[in-house]
């Protein structure tokens, strides 16, 4: 699986997204299950999922699909 | 609720008040009659998911803690299965005669969870941390008191708190990222201790996010070559007396809660161990009995003497002195 | 409202009066509320012999409507009702504030006897109240609750916690009767703290108020029959603490007393003229 396959699947699952339904555009607050708990969620997927540990900032930051994408390449991840 | 590494890692992240909302979710599925109450603390309780998904089993009665009390206790009379939480000192001390005599004089079934418990709330000064709910709330006849060691321990409490034929109340302590005690699922009874680490020298009870510190101070002192049994009391009333009585062979007994040394679990060991011919001396790890100045919850943890390190100073310091 | 109903009413009250008597005599030296007790005598009847959906043989019955004496010192008056509805025994009655008894000098949960809840500490009663209303509603009961609060009782801040969320919470099927009878433990209202404007208080909290005089059978009962008007209702009962007897009226010594021998004859005595 490529990294951007495995980012999308976590999404996918940790936020119960139907794939239907599912758009590049979601964003924090926009999408029912990504509330306050479902970000805390996403965040332990994607930290167990890719193997690092987010910084507060980042984890506050991580605001939308796409500026996810951004904040993974400074852990090194390549999409 | 499911119980594997995934949820006990998310949990554990969130936090215990966060897992209180998802345990709620969970618990609305099985339970036809279950009501949350709240004092306008949804957000705080991670109640916001579970306002939406079931707003018919949900009610804010407003910040009015009192009133709280008595609707939760009349919806009870009539057969809910009532829930109630709001921040740790206001759900117990505010309307502490209300628990007395709707839930302990009239024994109506009520479970009512104290979030951020201890510190956790220290930079906001201690109107808002609660070091004294244990105390106070002891001397009620008839209400048992819950204390998890970890977010998972939260999940377990909850559902045995749902299921017992009396009032309750949860003290949840900790902040996100909660230290794990439990990685798999286990035997939890109301009551019924657990010895999670077993030793000859010294006998730690030990009491929520003391649990955690509890075990790593064990392991630094086995290092020392002190040898150390670690016993979650998960229940602080009815205390497990068995547990304190079999533990009369340990050269020293030590209570260790993030709450006053006077009142909380400490006292409640001391009380049983009193009655005992041949007993240890007992050393009391906590707030001791103070209201310093505010700060940061790691912060005041180390400075209240309740990290791993601080917890094994002192204990080093009073074996030496046996 | 008929007057052979205004009648029936009356003599229950003027049993229940007598069963207050009874009671305080029994207690002798250990005292008893009876000031509190008398001014409730006619609300209370109207209540239990008039108002209230009761079953007689059965005081568990589910659909029954809910009574809460949130001025639970008045429970002389509580238990005599009860006697009349024939839930307690007029031999259980003569237990009154004897040891390990059920009738207590405060009402103590005791649903075979009808004892909904205990109560006695002032300012819990309607928060009660607001909670069984709530299961009503839930539940679609056409059952209604009914909660008789004290004056000097709305000292108590809890008492406005739930003044302002019943309105929230669309109440109808929730009244409350507010003894006004101006006094209360050590001195008047006016003296130990202002109870002024209840019915302008209770009002702008959006209950459906109303004021009456509270020996008023046939009027109080028209406050009761009146429609809710999609609110809570409160009906401020204007009364007469000690009412019934000539040295207990507006006398506040009679607020906790012993009834002596004399005074309870003479008691029974204007009893029966009055009758």
């Amino acid at each position: 699986m490529t990294n951007i396959e495995n980012y999308k699947q976590i999404f996918l699952e940790c936020l119960s997204i139907d794939l239907k339904k599912f758009n590049e555009e979601i964003k924090y607050n926009e999408v029912e299950e990504w509330d306050s708990i479902g970000h805390m969620t996403l965040i332990s997927g994607l930290e167990e999922g890719f193997n690092i540990s987010l910084e507060t900032d980042d984890i506050v930051e991580f605001s939308s699909y796409k500026k996810g994408i951004e904040i993974l390449k400074k852990y090194k991840i390549t999409f | 609720m499911i119980i594997n590494d995934r949820n006990i890692k998310i949990w554990s992240t969130i936090g215990s008040r966060a897992t209180l909302g998802m345990a709620a979710l969970e618990l609305a599925k099985e339970i036809e009659n279950l009501m949350v109450l709240t004092c306008d603390v949804s957000t705080s309780a991670g109640l916001d998911r579970y306002k939406k998904t079931y707003p018919d089993k949900y009610l804010d009665v407003g910040i009015a803690e009192q009133n709280l009390i008595g609707v939760a206790a009349g919806l009870a009379s009539e057969n809910f299965n009532v829930i109630t939480t709001t921040f740790a000192p206001f759900q117990t001390m505010r309307c502490c005669e209300q628990i007395k005599v709707n839930l302990g004089y009239m024994n109506q079934k009520v479970c009512l969870v104290g979030i951020a418990s201890g510190l956790a709330l220290g930079t906001l000064g201690f109107t808002h941390c609660c070091i004294e709910d244990i105390g106070v709330l002891r001397s009620i006849p008839g209400l048992t008191i819950i204390s998890p060691a970890d977010s998972l321990e939260t999940v377990k409490a909850l559902e045995a708190a749902v299921k017992h034929n009396g009032p309750t109340y949860v003290r949840l302590t900790g902040t996100s990222n909660n230290p794990i005690v439990y990685t798999k699922d286990y035997d939890f009874k109301i009551g019924q201790s657990i010895k999670l680490r077993d030793g000859n020298d010294v006998s730690i009870f030990c009491t929520g996010t003391m649990v955690h510190a509890s075990l790593e101070a064990a392991k630094i002192l086995k290092k020392e070559k002190i040898s150390c049994k670690v016993i979650n009391i998960h229940t602080i009333k009815p205390i497990d007396k068995k547990a304190i009585e079999s533990s009369c062979d340990s050269n020293l007994i030590v209570s260790i809660e993030e709450h006053n040394i006077i009142g909380g679990l400490g006292s409640a060991v001391a009380e049983h161990l009193s009655k005992l011919n041949k007993k240890p001396k007992q050393l009391f790890l906590g707030i001791d009995d103070i209201y310093g100045k505010g700060g940061e919850y790691n912060f005041l943890l180390e400075k209240h003497g309740l990290t791993p390190k601080k917890i094994v100073d002192e204990i080093l310091l009073n074996y030496k002195k046996l | 409202m008929q007057d052979k109903k205004t009648e029936e009413i009356k003599n229950f009250s003027y049993q229940v009066r007598k069963n207050i008597l009874e009671m305080a005599f029994e207690a002798g030296s250990s005292s008893a509320h009876i000031g509190g007790a008398l001014s409730i005598v006619e609300i209370i009847s109207s209540l239990f012999s008039y108002k209230m959906r009761i079953d007689k043989t059965d005081p568990n019955w589910e659909d029954r409507d809910r009574f809460i004496l949130s001025k639970g010192h008045a429970c002389l008056a509580y238990y005599a009702a009860l006697c009349e509805i024939g839930y307690i025994s007029k031999s259980e009655l003569k237990t009154f504030e004897k040891n390990e008894t059920n009738l207590l000098g405060h009402p103590v949960i005791n649903r075979k006897m009808g004892i909904d809840f205990s109560n006695g500490s002032l300012g819990m009663g309607l928060s009660l109240g607001i909670g069984v209303a709530l299961a009503a509603k839930k539940r679609k009961k056409n059952f209604n609750v009914y909660v008789i609060l004290g004056d000097g009782e709305c000292n108590e801040g809890s008492v406005w916690e739930a003044a302002m969320a019943a309105p929230h919470f669309e109440l109808d099927n929730l009244t409350i009767i507010i003894d006004k009878n101006n006094f209360q433990q050590t001195g008047s209202n006016n003296e130990i703290m202002k109870t002024e404007n209840m019915k302008n208080k209770w009002d702008s909290f959006g209950w459906n108020t109303t004021e009456v005089d509270g020996h008023d059978i046939k009027s109080f009962c028209g406050c009761l029959d009146d429609s809710n008007n999609q609110k809570p209702k409160a009906i401020i009962a204007n009364t007469i603490k000690g009412k019934g007897f000539s040295f207990s009226e507006n006398n506040n010594e009679w607020h906790h007393s012993v009834l002596s021998k004399s005074n309870y004859d003479k008691a029974l005595k204007e009893l029966e003229e009055l009758k």
